[in-house]
């Protein structure tokens, strides 16, 4: 058993895992409960697990959450309080979502774009997520003006 | 967007009772209740508890408004779509419904309208009207109230807004809240006025979805999200062979809590999955991760039946081809087994028409098993207490079959179970089946301990009921003036319905060929067949499930025949219609999509119209940048006429989110197998689009009618964006390269790479 000091949110964690290389993705969702951030493949392909970790867009399944201590975390629950991110208004006011499971993902990619001082048609060329619900048209449209 | 939410059904209440007329008022005594829909048969609900109710519609004294519904919300927006329907009527801001997850019952007829399986993109079609009804009918028991209050009973002096009856004469007013109670004690009118189509509100216009809010900060709950107090998680490892059984309970892993073997749970396992077959175990641990590498690592010998050797696709390929050829006729009351031909429609003598055309068309279409890989993979949470109660948490489309099976397998009533329908991360079809909440069940059974069972994605892409593969022949002929003098058309395809003990009558599996009966084109005459496939892989209903497959195979011989006559593909479909209907589809999309104009230089365009749940739809594709192991999709215009549009920035998005479903399975989609075994086992062999791949996607609606009747069927939207895409994708391709592409994916080789 190890116990890990992570950084979430802006909030101290202290997890015991079995394991130092459980990925982050598990450390989130089973051992700190925040659920918003979604296993979809398991292996680096679709980015439904995206978290930002010292700002950059991460695959928190494939991420060992031991190399996560001592960083900032940030995960959809804590891109904003009250969903006033931009991206998250901008993804409101299209009415992006349609199942909505790999939104928290896209929506982490976009930030940590935005986070990188990128705009509009340079966040569409680096957004790599997978939606099977088809809602790329309206994430254009979204992204268009951030 | 308001507070308004969508949240799982709150615990059950206590002491709700149903009243004679059909309301029910809350032991708490000052709350309207009325049960949503078909009024008709209102007195068959007496005796149903509020747990058995699938949809109601309570008015609270404190101005709530609350809408229950028993369908499952997977993406589709049908929620939103029947609180906007409900608010018309009731003559209050759509704001201000508050729609609730419902929970399923088991009584047949249900008591109410509302379905309990959502599938068929069924859920504001089927229950438009019922909606409008339970609104008005609400609406007027209020203002009978209302009226009582004031003590004034001409009608006609009472006006309602949002929710505000006014006494127009004096300017009195009650609200809805402040009527509530004593409405509780009227009897409702069997039916009320409707608003007119003209001073419509809602209906028609585009409004945001109640639940977008929460899928945009990480707090909207699907069925993997589920948190129980003192759960384990269990990770299941299935058979990797379709028909193959556990030989030995293997032991259990270090640091892990239990190996459960599950078993096919009757009216669950289809083809190979019989009845009794333990094709898996589930190993039952601490945390999802360390659970579910305990699972890979473990080794478990299993026993595979002879027959497992010739589940491959050659031999799916090679018994396909020889039904093609040859198949036994459906006979009345005969044994029929797999391998029978069923007649489903002939009129005329095609085969002597095509015999004596001035030309001939004949080709063979053929299409492969397809996953569904819904983003959410499969999973389920129990909580069992033994012999006393059963709480299951599902992503489910089929609440009652949940409901069904967890009495049969735990043996409680249905008093003891309750079914949490979650949010649905996709469902597509998949989540209309329930194996994994009988292995949920079980699981939780064994251990007796609350436990979420998760499938990792390597099992739902291999254990999945998958989109049955299918070979077509279809041939027609044309006469000198290229009219089509006969067409004879035969789908080889596993039953969807037969897999399912559905005993299939004289026409055959009726999913299996959806799409290609009744067509409207004046074919002359025509015979249409489908022959059962004996292929025991399990397939199941994915979105848009037969039409997914005979609209390929319908119009792009369609396309052929064009071809054949040297005439323009819309055109030549258009001179074979009469429908007005259809025609204006077909009008509608060739306009969106530009056909008369030429497309920008090293585009094509391709075209094709189909119909499937009461909607036609045509699309028009634009393609460029062909190579061996891509394209590009530049453009897709979609127009729809499923007659009342509700909301139609839903409509589009589902159009759009149906392209896109059809795009995948068209250019890359394929399930092979080897011995049984299904070979593409994740996202990075079962390619999907991109972003940046995403093509422009414009979508038409036909206007809805000045006047909606009631005896024209409302069409579905959900499902309607699939079928046209892929035959006129391949009608594009021929247009721009000139080669025909009968075989689908496009590119069956193609990968996706990790990040």
């Amino acid at each position: 058993m190890t116990t890990l000091q992570l950084n979430v949110n802006g909030q101290n964690y202290s997890v015991n895992v079995n394991n130092p290389d459980m990925p982050l993705l598990w450390v989130l969702r089973d051992l700190i409960g925040l659920t918003g951030t979604k296993y979809g493949c398991g292996i680096e392909v679709c980015a439904a697990c995206t978290v930002l970790i010292d700002g950059q867009p991460e695959h928190s399944c494939v991420y060992d959450a031991s190399s996560a201590v001592g960083k900032k975390i940030v995960t959809i629950e804590g891109l904003s309080a009250d969903s006033s991110h931009p991206a998250q208004q901008a993804w409101i006011a299209n009415q992006v979502p349609q199942c909505g499971y790999c939104q928290s993902g896209m929506l982490m990619s976009v930030a940590g774009a935005m986070q990188a001082g990128h705009h509009g048609s340079e966040i569409l060329s680096e957004v790599q997520n997978l939606c099977v619900c088809g809602t790329y048209q309206r994430i254009r449209q979204a992204v268009q003006y951030l | 967007m308001s507070a308004t939410t969508l949240r799982p059904r709150p615990s059950k209440t206590a002491s709700h009772k149903i009243g004679r007329r059909g309301f029910l008022a809350t032991a708490g005594g000052f709350t309207l209740t009325f049960l949503v829909p078909d009024v008709t048969r209102l007195s068959e609900a007496e005796g149903a508890t509020p747990g058995q109710v699938n949809a109601w519609l309570n008015i609270g004294t404190d101005e709530s408004i609350t809408l229950t519904i028993g369908s499952s919300e997977m993406g589709q927006g049908s929620f939103s779509g029947l609180a906007q329907i409900l608010a018309e009527d009731l003559m209050v801001d759509y704001a201000r419904i508050h729609a609730v997850q419902g929970g399923p019952t088991i009584a047949s007829p249900a008591p109410v309208g509302t379905a309990i399986n959502t599938v068929g993109s069924s859920v504001t079609r089927t229950n438009f009207w019922k909606m409008r009804d339970a609104g008005a009918i609400a609406r007027e028991t209020l203002v009978q109230a209302a009226m009582n209050q004031i003590g004034d009973q001409t009608r006609a002096n009472y006006a309602v807004s949002n929710g505000v009856i006014t006494h127009t004469p004096d300017g009195v007013t009650r609200t809805y809240g402040q009527v509530a109670a004593d409405a509780a004690l009227l009897t409702p009118p069997s039916t009320a006025p409707l608003v007119p189509d003209s001073q419509f509100r809602l209906i028609g216009t585009t409004v945001p979805r109640l639940d977008i809010p929460l899928k945009v900060n990480g707090s909207a709950k699907y069925g993997i999200d589920v948190r129980i107090d003192g759960m384990c998680y269990a990770v299941i490892k299935h058979c990797p062979s379709f028909g193959g059984t556990l030989a030995a309970t293997p032991s259990k892993p270090s640091g892990m809590i239990a190996v459960v073997p599950t078993k096919v749970i009757a009216g669950t396992g289809r083809g190979s999955e019989a009845t009794g077959n333990v094709n898996a175990v589930a190993v039952v641990g601490p945390n999802t991760w360390d659970t579910w590498q305990a699972a890979r690592r473990l080794q478990v010998s299993w026993n595979l039946p002879a027959s497992t050797s010739s589940l491959n696709n050659t031999q799916f390929l090679a018994d396909a081809q020889a039904l093609l050829a040859s198949a036994t006729p459906y006979v009345a009351g005969g044994a029929n087994p797999a391998g029978t031909l069923y007649t489903v429609e002939s009129i005329g003598a095609p085969n002597d028409a095509i015999a004596a055309s001035a030309k001939t068309v004949d080709a063979v279409y053929s299409l492969p098993y397809v996953a569904h890989a819904c983003m959410e993979v499969l999973n389920c949470t129990v909580n069992y207490v033994a012999g006393v109660s059963c709480e299951i948490w599902a992503p489910t489309q089929s609440s009652k079959a949940v409901l069904q099976l967890a009495m049969t397998i735990t043996g409680l009533p249905a008093s003891a179970i309750v079914v949490h329908t979650m949010y649905l991360g996709g469902g597509l079809g998949r989540k209309a089946e329930v194996d994994f909440v009988s292995e949920a069940i079980q699981v939780a059974m064994a251990v007796n301990r609350p436990v979420k069972l998760m499938w990792p994605r390597e099992e739902d892409f291999t254990r999945d009921q998958y989109r049955p593969m299918a070979m077509i022949h279809a041939r027609a002929g044309l006469d000198n003036s290229n009219n089509v003098t006969g067409w004879t058309y035969r789908n080889v395809s596993p039953s969807i319905l037969g897999q399912r003990g559905v005993p299939l009558g004289a026409k055959g599996d009726s999913q299996g060929i959806e799409g290609a009966q009744s067509l409207p084109y004046n074919f002359g005459s025509r015979l249409t067949e489908w022959v059962s496939h004996p292929s025991p892989i399990p397939v199941g209903f994915w979105r848009s499930v037969g039409a997914s497959i005979n609209t390929f195979g319908v119009e792009s011989m369609i396309d052929e025949l064009a071809a054949a006559a040297g005439a323009d593909p819309y055109q030549f479909r258009r001179a074979l219609l009469t429908d007005p209907r259809w025609i204006a589809v077909l009008d509608a999309a060739a306009n969106l999509g530009n056909w008369n104009s030429p497309p920008p230089s090293g585009r094509a365009r391709g075209i094709a119209i189909g119909t499937a749940f009461n909607s036609i739809v045509a699309e028009v594709v634009e393609i460029s940048q062909v190579t061996t192991s891509s394209l590009r999709v530049n453009r897709v215009s979609v127009a729809i006429d499923c007659y009342v549009s509700v909301n139609p920035g839903q409509i589009q998005a589902q159009m759009q989110g149906g392209v896109v479903h059809g795009l995948n399975a068209a250019l890359y989609g394929r399930q092979n197998f080897v011995n049984g075994a299904a070979q593409a086992k994740n996202f990075n062999n079962s390619r999907m689009i991109r972003l940046q791949e995403m093509p422009q996607i414009d979508v038409a609606i036909i206007p809805s009618p000045a006047a909606a009747s009631r005896t024209v069927n409302i069409g579905g939207a959900g499902e309607l964006g699939v079928p046209t895409f892929a035959p006129a994708l391949a009608n594009a391709y021929f247009k721009l390269t000139g080669t025909r592409v009968r075989t689908l994916p496009f590119f069956p080789a193609a990968t996706m790479s990790d990040l």
